[in-house]
């Protein structure tokens, strides 16, 4: 469904991606894990036209999308869920999810919202609230909730789980297999708290320094000892399975 | 009504809406509008023409003053700030835009003089536009119609941004534009009704003023840095506040200065212009947040002995 090809990006002149190619196929989670500061955000806003994209290419259904604004992907049917500022602080719950469904009728928007408060129901108790009063779970709970607003082939989230409660957390992640599970959607994840993410995707890439160090199966990356005992912290015996190691990239971004 | 007081209504409602106007522009665009100064001048030339050429009271024409400061608005977004704003340009580059922008308007305005001058034989450089004003109830007309234009234009704003899909998107837009632009809100289309709305209200704003002043090629300039004053005294980062630091400036610069001539004789007049800013200096040592950041509502439950759990 997307495809990202020989990707180079950063911010202004400061290059962070080096030669990033990765492939999210249809109906699946993807996950793309790594240590800090190695891209992971960088390569999801080069996707979205918020970072700037030196070379390479990225199509989305075969077409290219490099370089284009984010409110035109998001009429193709992506939505992104960024890490931080992933509310409308200052409107209310009901407003920030009429904003997520900006793009579609009236209707639509009211019937989805309440599909929405359904599926969080924290949400509903706090509908004419400023988001900036919602706790930290909450406000993820909502920055989901807008996300799925207008039925997208594609989610770009980033990082749900960062100041979660391990509870909460684990909910966002039962959460985010459901949306596959039973809605069909695409979901490209970025995530910190890899173990748990390697354990509901599909497919893996480890980034590190603005480079793949890994592409393969989600349960590979898991069972790799080397890699995610090194740079994810994941401790456990090696499993067998086929698993495609990538060379080191130049890059030290 | 007394004259003075007649004349800070108008001022204050002119710098209400000239303050609002810079305060929604930097709030969307990040941009501190230098131009406004001409774009309130214009708003005035705007009037009158009308009313030397056309004849009638001058608040016919503020409609097409608004729509002659929108029109400026636009054509500075799409000659100047897009562009800046997509190249990531700093405050500062954006600014000084903006006094380029001005300094351009301010040599056309020159020349549309001269054309009003000896094409049209009129005296465009010194107007006391109150000579086309009639009273009601007995006082200047423009103390009681301005100040009412003033509160409905910013009645209809505040409805236009809180009940309207577009004025939502805008608020949204101006507090988080990369999660607008993921939800489909088009940016461009919000900075660009920024400039519309900002723009409108400069002229509008100069036109209203020179109701209450001498109106010259030179009023905008003359009259910025009271218009920057009130942005500033209303935080910058409320459109409300802005409208109301504006308000207080100017109603400063009359009914203060009013004041203390009474209490220590005429020399204060002298130092008319410094009175507003005087004022702005100490609220902002006080409140570094200007008045937006002020918490009005734990005040006013203070004021009438309520508890309340809140800050406003």
């Amino acid at each position: 469904m997307l495809t990202v090809k020989n990707l180079n990006a950063g911010y202004g002149k400061l290059q962070v991606l080096y030669d990033v190619s990765i492939e999210v196929p249809g109906k699946g989670i993807t996950v793309v894990v790594g240590p800090n500061g190695a891209g992971k955000t960088t390569l999801l806003c080069s996707i979205m036209g918020i970072a700037n994209v030196f070379s390479g290419e990225v199509l989305f259904e075969g077409a290219p999308i490099t370089g284009q604004l984010s409110y035109m992907l998001a009429k193709k049917g992506i939505s992104y869920v960024p890490q931080m500022g992933n509310v409308f602080a200052e409107l209310t719950v009901m407003d920030n999810l009429q904003m997520a469904g900006y793009l579609m009728a009236r209707d639509e928007v009211k019937h989805k919202a309440e599909q929405m408060t359904e599926m969080f129901p924290v949400l509903k108790k706090f509908i004419d609230r400023k988001a900036v009063t919602l706790s930290g779970g909450e406000r993820r709970m909502l920055a989901v909730a807008m996300g799925l607003m207008k039925n997208p082939k594609l989610m770009l989230l980033d990082e749900l789980s960062t100041d979660l409660a391990p509870i909460i957390a684990e909910r966002v992640m039962l959460e985010v297999a459901r949306l596959r599970d039973e809605l069909g959607i695409t979901i490209l994840f970025v995530e910190q708290m890899a173990k748990r993410a390697l354990e509901i995707g599909d497919t893996a890439y480890l980034l590190v320094s603005g480079g793949l160090k890994f592409a393969g199966k989600a349960c590979d990356l898991l069972h790799e000892p080397e890699l995610a005992g090194l740079y994810l912290g994941i401790k456990q015996a090696p499993a067998g399975g086929p698993v495609q190691i990538i060379p080191s990239s130049e890059g030290s971004g | 009504m007394a004259p003075w007081l007649a004349s800070g209504f108008i001022y204050a409602s002119a710098l209400a809406l000239t303050a609002g106007g810079i305060t929604l522009l930097y709030m969307s665009t990040r941009t501190f509008n230098f131009a406004h100064a001409s774009m309130a001048t214009c708003g005035f030339y705007v009037v009158y023409t009308g009313c030397a050429l056309y004849g009638g009271a001058p608040y016919r024409y503020l409609p097409l003053a608004f729509l002659f400061g929108a029109l400026l608005g636009v054509i500075c977004y799409f000659g100047l700030n897009r562009h800046l704003l997509r190249r990531g340009a700093a405050e500062i580059t954006l600014m000084m835009s903006t006094l380029g922008y001005d300094l351009i308007l301010l040599s056309v305005i020159q020349m549309y003089c001269d054309y009003l001058t000896f094409g049209l034989r009129l005296y465009p450089r010194r107007v006391s536009m109150s000579v086309y004003d009639f009273e009601l109830f007995g006082t200047k007309a423009a103390s009681i119609i301005l100040p009412l234009i003033a509160i409905v234009f910013i009645t209809a704003l505040h409805l236009f941004l809180v009940k309207t899909k577009f004025g939502v998107a805008m608020r949204a837009t101006i507090e988080n534009p990369v999660l607008a632009g993921a939800s489909g809100i088009n940016s461009d289309r919000v900075y660009m009704t920024s400039w519309i709305i900002g723009g409108g209200m400069a002229s509008l704003g100069g036109a209203a003023m020179a109701m209450a002043m001498t109106g010259t090629p030179v009023m905008g300039m003359t009259t910025i840095p009271f218009m920057f004053a009130g942005a500033i005294l209303g935080g910058l980062h409320s459109l409300y506040g802005g409208i109301l630091g504006g308000f207080v400036v100017g109603m400063a610069e009359y009914a203060g200065v009013f004041a203390l001539s009474k209490q220590f004789g005429p020399w204060v007049l002298g130092y008319r212009m410094g009175i507003p800013l005087l004022l702005m200096v100490f609220i902002m040592l006080v409140f570094p947040r200007g008045l937006a950041g002020i918490p009005w509502a734990a005040l006013f439950g203070r004021l009438t002995g309520k508890k309340r759990g809140v800050s406003a």
